[in-house]
C-alpha cells in the first residue's frame, strides 16, 4: 500500500477546518491583513494542504506555519510597492531641472534632513542616489559593494527612509 | 492645513501600494514634509515585524473568537471552506483515478509508456504524478533502473500539467516540477551520475525560483534531497547548510517527524565528515522527534546508525546495551534485509567487545547471505569484516582464501572500476600474506564512502 492511500486527516477535513478557524481568525488578525486579501492567501494554503496531506502528519501546526509565511510574503510584496513609490518619488523630487520653488526647496531639505537621521551607510548611499544621480553599478564602485548585493543594500536603505517617513522608526539592524 | 492631509482611505491604499502612481507620489510628497498626524497614522498600519516570525497564534475554540473583534473575516472563511469542501471531493477522484492510470501506464512497455504521456490528454493528472514520484523514490532502494525510468515519467508528466490541472495555482504547479525534477536528480544521484543529477537539480531549483513561488514543503523537499547530493560529493559544508534551511522549514511549519528525518540526514553528513560526536548528538534528537509507532522503519534506522556509531567510537558496551533494547524493532520489521543488518551489527558490537568469535560467525552468517542475494557490494564489506577478525586473529591463511574467493565472484559482476581497484589491492596484499587491519579498514572504509560515488579514487595506506 501506498502512502497516498492513508492520508492523515481523511474525512475529518470539515471538523479540521472548524476547529482551526478560530486560530485562522487570530492568525489574520495579527498580521493585520485585509479581509479581502485573505481569501487568495487561505485558498492557496487549503488547496496545498488537500493534495500534500499524505506528507503532512500535523496539519493544523503545518497550515500556521504555511500562512504565517504567506502573510509576511503578503506584506514583502505590500513594501516592496510602498518602496518604489518613495523611491520614485524622491528621484522625481530631485531631478527637477528648474530652481526650485519655495515649496520644493522646503521639500528637499525636509529629505536631506530624513536622510541625516539614516544609518551612516545608508546617508552615503541615499544622497549619492539622489544628489547626485549614481546608478547602481556606480554606487557600488564607489561605496566598495558587489554588483551582486547593491540592489538589496540599496533596497533595505529606501526601506529605512520610508520607514522614517511614515513614522514607524528606523530599524536597529 | 487639515484639507492637505491624505484622507485615511489614501494613507491605507499607500501603505497597502495599492494606489495610482500619482496617488503614491502624492501621500510620499505629503509624508517627506514630515506631518506627524499623518506619521502617526502610517504607523499604525505597519504589519508586525518579520523578526516576530514566532508570533504566538494562542490555542483557542470556537467559543473565545465569536465576538466582533474578527468577523470581519467570517464571509471569507465561509466562501473559501465551501470552495475547498468541493475541491477535496475532486482530490479524492483524482487520487483513485491517478491510481489506476499508473497501474494502466505500468502494464506497457518503457518506450509506449512515454508515448501515452506525452500524447493522452488522460494522463494529464497530477496524482498520477504524485504516484510515479513516490513509486520511484521506494524503487530507489532496490532498483536503481526502474527509480530512473519512473522519475523520467513523472517529469513529462509534470511537463504535460497546466494549471488547470493544479485548481489554478502556479505554486502547486511549481511544486509539482520541481519535486520531480528533484526525484530525477535523487535517482540520477543513486545510479552515481552526477552529472545528470546536477542537471536535473538545477531545473528542480528554477521551478522553485519562479516568480510564482512554491510552498515551503515543496521547497524542504527538494533542498533534502540536493543535501543527499552534496553529500554523496563529499561537499558536506554545503549538504549541512541545506539541511539547516531545510530544517528551519520543518520547524516553521511544525513536523517535527519531518524534522528527525532531517536531523538523521544531518547525522549522516556529520558521519561522513568524521564528526562522531555531532552525529551522536543529532541521532539522540532525532530519535526524540521520530515516533517510532508510526514511522518504526525510520525510527530503527536512526537507533541502528547510533549504535553503529557508538561502537565505532569505541563505545561498544553502550552499543550493546542499547542493541539489546533495539532488537525486538528489528524482529518486529521481520524483512530479511533488516534481519541481515541487525546481524552484521551484532557482529560489528562483538567485535568491539573482543568477542571474535561471536563476531566472526555473525560475519559469515551475513557474508554467505549476501552473496547467495547476490548483493555483491554488501558481501564485499561483510567479507572484509570477517577478514579484519582473521587478521586479528593471526589467520593469514584463512584471509588469503577468503580474498580469492571475494575476488572470484565479484570480478563476474558489476561492481565499479575504483571499487574493484580497492578489493584488488586487499586481495594483493593478502596472496602475500600482508593484508593489516589498517589497510583492510581503508578498504572499508573506501567501499562505503564510494558506493553511489564511482568518481571517488582509492588510495591505499602507506604501509
Amino acid at each position: 500500500m501506498s502512502a497516498l492511500d492513508h492520508p492523515h486527516i481523511e474525512a475529518s477535513l470539515e471538523q479540521f477546518l472548524k476547529r482551526v478557524r478560530p486560530r485562522l481568525k487570530v492568525l489574520f488578525a495579527r498580521y493585520r491583513i485585509p479581509p479581502q486579501d485573505t481569501e487568495d492567501i487561505l485558498q492557496q494554503a487549503l488547496l496545498a494542504l488537500v493534495y500534500q496531506r499524505q506528507v503532512i502528519r500535523d496539519p493544523e501546526a503545518w497550515l500556521l506555519g504555511t500562512l504565517r509565511n504567506k502573510c509576511l510574503l503578503y506584506w514583502r510584496e505590500r513594501r516592496r510597492k510602498l518602496y518604489d513609490a518613495v523611491d520614485a518619488t524622491v528621484l522625481e523630487l530631485m531631478a527637477e531641472p528648474t530652481p526650485p520653488a519655495q515649496e520644493s526647496a522646503d521639500l528637499r531639505r525636509d529629505l536631506l534632513n530624513a536622510i541625516e537621521r539614516l544609518p551612516e551607510r545608508c546617508r552615503a548611499l541615499l544622497s549619492l542616489r539622489y544628489r547626485h544621480d549614481y546608478d547602481p553599478p556606480e554606487l557600488a564602485e564607489r561605496l566598495g559593494y558587489s554588483p551582486a548585493s547593491i540592489s538589496k543594500i540599496t533596497n533595505r536603505c529606501i526601506s529605512a527612509l520610508t520607514r522614517y517617513l511614515t513614522g514607524v522608526g528606523i530599524p536597529r539592524k | 492645513m487639515a484639507e492637505d492631509h491624505p484622507t485615511r482611505e489614501a494613507l491605507e491604499g499607500f501603505m497597502l501600494g495599492n494606489l495610482p502612481t500619482s496617488q503614491m507620489r502624492e501621500v510620499s510628497s505629503h509624508l517627506l514634509r514630515g506631518c506627524p498626524a499623518c506619521q502617526q497614522a502610517t504607523a499604525e498600519l505597519w504589519e508586525p515585524d518579520e523578526e516576530e516570525d514566532a508570533i504566538d497564534i494562542p490555542r483557542l475554540s470556537a467559543n473565545d473568537v465569536t465576538g466582533e473583534d474578527f468577523e470581519e473575516y467570517d464571509a471569507v472563511l465561509d466562501r473559501v471552506f465551501d470552495q475547498v469542501a468541493t475541491t477535496e471531493a475532486m482530490a479524492s477522484r483524482e487520487r483513485v483515478l491517478g491510481r489506476e492510470l499508473f497501474d494502466e501506464l505500468m502494464r506497457h512497455p518503457a518506450a509506449r509508456q512515454h508515448l501515452l504521456v506525452s500524447n493522452s490528454v488522460r494522463f494529464r493528472n497530477r496524482m498520477l504524478c504524485e504516484r510515479l514520484l513516490e513509486e520511484s523514490h521506494e524503487a530507489g532502494f532496490n532498483d536503481v533502473a526502474r527509480s530512473l525510468d519512473l522519475a523520467r515519467l513523472a517529469v513529462s508528466v509534470a511537463g504535460q500539467l497546466g494549471v488547470e490541472q493544479v485548481c489554478g495555482a502556479a505554486e502547486q504547479l511549481n511544486g509539482v516540477h520541481a519535486r520531480a525534477w528533484a526525484q530525477l536528480g535523487n535517482a540520477s544521484r543513486v545510479n552515481g551520475d552526477f552529472a545528470a543529477a546536477e542537471n536535473a537539480f538545477a531545473k528542480a531549483e528554477a521551478a522553485l525560483g519562479d516568480p510564482a513561488g512554491a510552498g515551503l514543503l515543496d521547497r524542504a523537499r527538494v533542498l533534502d534531497l540536493i543535501a543527499s547530493l552534496r553529500r554523496a560529493q563529499r561537499r558536506f559544508a554545503e549538504a549541512s547548510h541545506l539541511l539547516d534551511r531545510v530544517s528551519a522549514i520543518y520547524q516553521k511549519l511544525g513536523q517535527w517527524n519531518l524534522l528527525g528525518h532531517t536531523l538523521r540526514q544531518k547525522a549522516m553528513v556529520c558521519s561522513n565528515a568524521g564528526d562522531s560526536e555531532a552525529e551522536m548528538t543529532l541521532l539522540r534528537r532525532a530519535l526524540d522527534l521520530i515516533d517510532p509507532q508510526e514511522e518504526p522503519r525510520s525510527f530503527l534506522a536512526a537507533r541502528h546508525n547510533l549504535i553503529y556509531a557508538l561502537n565505532a567510537s569505541g563505545r561498544s558496551r553502550e552499543a550493546f546495551a542499547l542493541l539489546f533494547h533495539t532488537r525486538p524493532l528489528y524482529l518486529k520489521m521481520g524483512d530479511r534485509m533488516n534481519l541481515l543488518r541487525l546481524r552484521w551489527l551484532e557482529g560489528l558490537v562483538a567485535q568491539g567487545l573482543q568477542r571474535i568469535e561471536q563476531a566472526e560467525a555473525a560475519f559469515r552468517e551475513v557474508r554467505d547471505a549476501f552473496v547467495e542475494m547476490q548483493l555483491d557490494y554488501d558481501a564485499a564489506l561483510a567479507s572484509l569484516d570477517l577478514a579484519g577478525v582473521y587478521i586479528l586473529q593471526g589467520r593469514v591463511q584463512e584471509v588469503r582464501r577468503l580474498a580469492e574467493e571475494t575476488m572470484v565472484i565479484f570480478q563476474s559482476r558489476s561492481i565499479h572500476r575504483e571499487a574493484m581497484t580497492a578489493l584488488l589491492i586487499f586481495c594483493s596484499a593478502a596472496r602475500q600474506e600482508q593484508a593489516e587491519i589498517g589497510l583492510v579498514q581503508e578498504v572499508s572504509g573506501f567501499l562505503k564512502r564510494a558506493r553511489n560515488n564511482p568518481d571517488l579514487r582509492f588510495s591505499p595506506p602507506f604501509s
